[in-house]
């Protein structure tokens, strides 16, 4: 009934046309007035101090600083392309040399249907082939290596795709342009690169619609230079990106009426004379930059204040029709930075810009350094998952993925994994009113359900761990994970098991583990042993056992009652015996708790080992009821119900209580089908 | 107008049809629902998850047993909380989506109910006078397989405009015309627009399908298609009235659901309260329908006012019974 009701005004809220060429009416009458920004609309530019212009990494810089870009871009809103000129100063910053460059060209991923990503989109659910519009490409036309003398030169010809993972022929996600001499450990590069990219409609979080653009990966860049070699994956269906950090100076230019977002904090803005303006925005410490443009943004901002924390200013990009949410993604945000900051450390950047995505943009839900994307919808959610969970969860990534900036190739579980752990336990202290909510009308009409609780449990994903425990060993390298299920390993099942861990030392162990790991590792590329060593050195225990079950094994875990007995003898006593089993394949102690009617308590510890464990009571009460891991946990249980026997069972009441509602539920179907007869 | 408030008045006059059709809508779920409540008993078994499933919603429970479920155990979602039912149930025909394989041969049953009780209870407001259960039941018996094949080529044409129609409408030209709108506002405008189209096809085919299942019974017609013609006919000649008694009883319709989703009962409680909400629910499963009763009740009250089939309403001809002093009153009066 409410849309019904709100068809009308919703109706009745016009927005210009559009031409032929899916241009806003609005946007060639031109925009209505400047964007609304507080009083510090352009910047002055950043100061010398602390900001590094291809120097060696100034005393105080937060990051080695070796993978710089300045760029200049410009975007052809008819032709749907951009082109962009890049210089990267480049140190190498391993122990070996390198006679070459690899970068990542990641919109070749939907250049044509025989590219990796696409070739493994297709063997998982959901794929449809892209439409015509919905293709894209990066062509590099020129890369350019500066000499020492100031003369440049031309590497274009010996440019190659190369295909590191797979060595299909056909991607051409990565490039390797051979230098013709050596790099040598702490030896510095400049690299010009020349090239156009077509924006493709929004395949995977970036792209156009109308004349909203969100652009992310839009630019050739340089992989990692390891020890071992260049760590450059081809891009992979289900997984993200890797590189190093640096300060990024870039200079956008779009149609004057087009409102700018970006990572960094805008230092300039100049209205050309052929219609355009170039936003400057610079951020140094970043190991990426994204950026979105429309017309129709409303820009609002907000201070985030906090007693011990320094201040954020906080930028929201709106979508009209979601006006009225702007409070809910502040709110998010604020959440979100207030608690990392408590529990790990300060947000250092000063700054930090949201983006509400245009409907069908693909952009919702992604993170990229000083900037992210939140999702609203045009019949608000009365449930925290969005827009709340998805901001917080994309706030927390300036953590985990921004500054602890771990590849996301090969180990996604530790941006992910942590993230959605640790944004779980946000939300459920800044949103306990959390209600499960489901959307029908082809999932554009919400109702939610103010008896079911949207608990910690659920955010960390109980529910797609259960269905695929399986799924894969989470040591293996992401891009190798089976698409389909790929996220159920680096979210779901990690943020369970660092659950399970915090519930196992405690949320102040857990908290210094994660503060210790973010301090150690903050603008560096920690590997997953790097996170088991500060989880043992932190809590005083080794727990390679722990991870050996949960990280390098894809056994499930299942402990249950097999059976309670509680006979009385002869003598009025009673003897009660215990079976506790394990049914999965992995291990972990639990305690066994068995209460008797007389109110006393025994609690054995299980080390979870033997597939067997039997306890034999002999008292004066009957037993009432035994618990397996009461306190629950070990969160990584695939079947909880079977962790408890009472020998008073309430099944019978239960089930009436939810037959009856189902019932009804089928009575309600059957006199809807009878309105076709 | 007036045929609807003469549906109404009939609908009202004859009581236990309302029961009867009711008491079939339990009989048909019932079984099934014993089914479930033990699929749900056996899963529980003798753990103490069944405390706070007994008391309220165990969420974490629920998706256990989900993710286990099979058959009708499939169907066993939050979407039966209130409400949610009949949200469900309508977007999920509005979409083409609803998943009834899991409760297949009930809802076929169900629906075969129907298609018998139709002939009794369409006789039954035509005569506008009580017929007793042999006379119902015999009236049900003579139509049913009438009703039948005509339910069958309705079925058909359903089928035919969700397979085909629905299919092109809403996962092609849909999808086509909304995937270049940044909007929200504007698709679900669109699909608001698509719905009411496909929901006019649903009407028409139903209007004429109900007027047909009038005249199979008040005309003694032995041919579906003839039916379907004449049908047909009765609405094509007579559109206005028609729809705009149609569109009173789906006002009503509107109505009602409005209310529901108002009270909307909760899934919390003790056994009073778990009482109260079920029988609220039934209450409302009445209302729904003895609002289908009215739609054929008001439409044959249309029709009869229509072709003015007096005769067929009359009461029955005076029998004089078969006794020497009948035979005497009689044999005078000539």
């Amino acid at each position: 009934m409410t849309a019904v009701f709100a068809v009308a005004a919703i109706a009745a809220q016009g927005q210009g046309g559009l031409d032929h060429q899916g241009v806003s009416n609005r946007l060639r009458q031109g925009y209505g007035g400047p964007p609304k920004r507080s009083a510090k609309a352009e910047d002055p530019p950043l100061r010398n101090a602390g900001v590094q212009r291809f120097d060696t990494p100034e005393p105080g810089a937060r990051s080695p600083r070796n993978a710089n870009y300045d760029i200049d871009v410009r975007l052809d809103q008819s032709a749907r392309t951009l082109s962009g000129r890049e210089t990267i100063r480049w140190r190498n910053i391993s122990a070996k040399p390198t006679s070459e460059l690899q970068f990542h060209l990641y919109w070749n991923a939907w250049r044509n249907a025989e590219s990796t990503w696409l070739r493994e989109r297709k063997i998982s659910r959901n794929y449809t082939a892209p439409r015509p519009d919905g293709w894209g490409a990066m062509d590099v036309s020129a890369v350019r290596l500066r000499e020492p003398s100031g003369a440049t030169r031309d590497l274009t010809s010996h440019i190659t795709f190369i295909a590191p993972d797979d060595g299909n022929p056909e991607d051409r996600s990565v490039m390797a342009v051979p230098l013709g001499r050596s790099v040598d450990p702490n030896g510095t590069i400049d690299v010009e690169v020349v090239w156009t990219a077509k924006i493709p409609r929004p395949v995977a979080r970036t792209g156009y619609i109308e004349d909203y653009y969100f652009i992310a990966q839009w630019f050739p860049k340089l992989g990692v230079l390891e020890d071992s070699g260049w760590n450059t994956h081809q891009f992979h269906a289900p997984t993200e990106f890797y590189a190093d950090f640096g300060v990024y100076d870039v200079r956008i230019t779009v149609p004057t009426p087009f409102i700018v977002g970006a990572t960094g904090r805008q230092t300039a803005r100049t209205a050309n004379s052929d219609g355009t303006t170039t936003h400057r925005y610079q951020e140094q410490d970043i190991h990426d930059f994204a950026w979105t443009a429309s017309p129709d943004y409303i820009d609002l901002t907000r201070t985030f204040t906090h007693a011990t924390l320094p201040p954020v200013e906080m930028r929201l990009l709106l979508q009209p029709e979601h006006r009225g949410q702007e409070d809910r993604y502040f709110s998010a945000t604020e959440a979100e930075l207030k608690r990392y900051g408590e529990w790990f450390a300060a947000y250092p950047y000063g700054h930090a810009t949201v983006v509400d995505p245009a409907f069908q943009s693909q952009a919702d839900g992604m993170e990229y350094p000083t900037f992210f994307t939140g999702r609203a919808r045009l019949f608000p959610s009365r449930s925290r998952q969005t827009p709340e969970m998805t901001v917080a969860h994309e706030t927390g990534h300036q953590w985990w993925y921004g500054m602890v900036a771990s590849n996301e190739f090969e180990h996604a579980w530790m941006d992910e994994g942590i993230n959605t752990y640790a944004t779980a336990r946000v939300v459920d202290e800044a949103f306990p009113d959390n209600r499960w909510e489901l959307r029908y009308f082809g999932g554009l009409v919400p109702w939610s359900f103010p008896d079911i609780s949207y608990t910690r449990l659920d955010n960390d994903r109980m529910a797609g761990y259960r269905d695929n425990a399986e799924a894969d060993i989470p040591s293996t390298p992401t891009f190798r994970y089976w698409p389909s299920t790929a996220a159920i390993m680096s979210y779901n099942k990690t943020a369970l098991w660092l659950h399970t861990l915090e519930r196992h030392l405690g949320w102040p162990v857990m908290q210094r583990i994660l503060s210790t790991f973010f301090d150690r590792w903050k603008f560096r590329h920690p590997q997953p042993g790097d996170f088991f060593q500060i989880v043992n050195e932190v809590s005083g225990q080794d727990l390679t056992w722990f991870f050996d079950q949960v990280y390098r094994s894809s056994n499930t875990f299942d402990y249950g009652v097999q059976e309670l007995l509680s006979d009385r003898r002869d003598d009025g006593t009673y003897r009660t015996v215990v079976i506790a089993r394990r049914y999965g394949e992995a291990t972990f102690p639990v305690d066994v708790v068995t209460t008797f009617d007389d109110g006393h308590r025994v609690m054995e510890k299980w080390n979870g080992l033997d597939r067997r464990a039997i306890y034999v009571y002999e008292r004066t009460s009957r037993a009432s009821h035994v618990r397996i891991d009461p306190q629950r946990v070990l969160l990584l249980d695939t079947a909880y119900t079977n962790n408890s026997r009472t020998l008073a069972p309430r099944s019978g009441d239960a089930s009436l209580r939810w037959a009856a509602p189902w019932m009804v539920w089928l009575q309600d179907l059957m006199v809807t089908y009878a309105f076709f007869l | 107008m007036r045929s609807f408030f003469e549906g109404w008045r009939r609908v009202r006059s004859a009581p236990a049809l309302l029961l009867g059709v009711y008491a079939v809508t339990v009989v048909v779920a019932l079984p099934l629902a014993i089914s479930m409540r033990g699929l749900l008993q056996t899963h529980l078994g003798q753990s103490l998850a069944a405390e706070s499933a007994a008391e309220g919603v165990n969420y974490d429970w629920w998706q256990e047993f989900s993710s286990q479920a099979t058959g009708i155990g499939t169907t066993f979602t939050p979407t039966i909380i209130g409400f949610a039912a009949t949200l469900d149930t309508i977007s999920g025909v509005l979409d083409g989506q609803r998943e009834v394989a899991p409760i297949a041969g009930t809802l076929a049953l169900y629906l075969a109910a129907w298609t018998f009780l139709s002939g009794g209870v369409i006789d039954r407001y035509a005569r506008q006078r009580p017929l007793g259960a042999a006379s119902f039941f015999a009236a049900s018996g003579v139509h049913f397989f009438r009703l039948l094949r005509l339910a069958l080529v309705a079925g058909a044409v359903y089928w035919w405009l969700f397979a085909y129609v629905h299919r092109w409408l809403f996962r092609e030209w849909f999808v086509e015309q909304t995937r270049t709108m940044s909007e929200e506002r504007e698709v679900f405008l669109w699909r608001v627009a698509l719905y009411l189209a496909f929901g006019l096809m649903l009407v028409v085919v139903n209007v004429i399908v109900d007027y047909a299942k009038i005249r199979v019974v008040v005309e003694d017609r032995r041919s579906a298609l003839s039916a379907l013609s004449a049908g047909m006919r009765f609405v094509w000649r007579r559109a206005g009235r028609v729809a705009g008694l149609y569109a009173l009883n789906g006002a009503v319709f509107l109505i009602l659901i409005a209310v529901w989703a108002f009270i909307d009962p909760r899934a919390r409680g003790g056994d009073l309260a778990l009482l109260v909400t079920f029988l609220a629910a039934q209450c409302y499963l009445l209302a729904r329908l003895a609002l289908k009763l009215q739609f054929l009740a008001s439409q044959t009250a249309l029709f009869q006012s229509s072709l003015a089939h007096a005769g067929y309403v009359a009461a029955p001809a005076a029998v004089w019974p078969e006794s020497p002093s009948a035979e005497l009153v009689r044999t005078s009066a000539r």
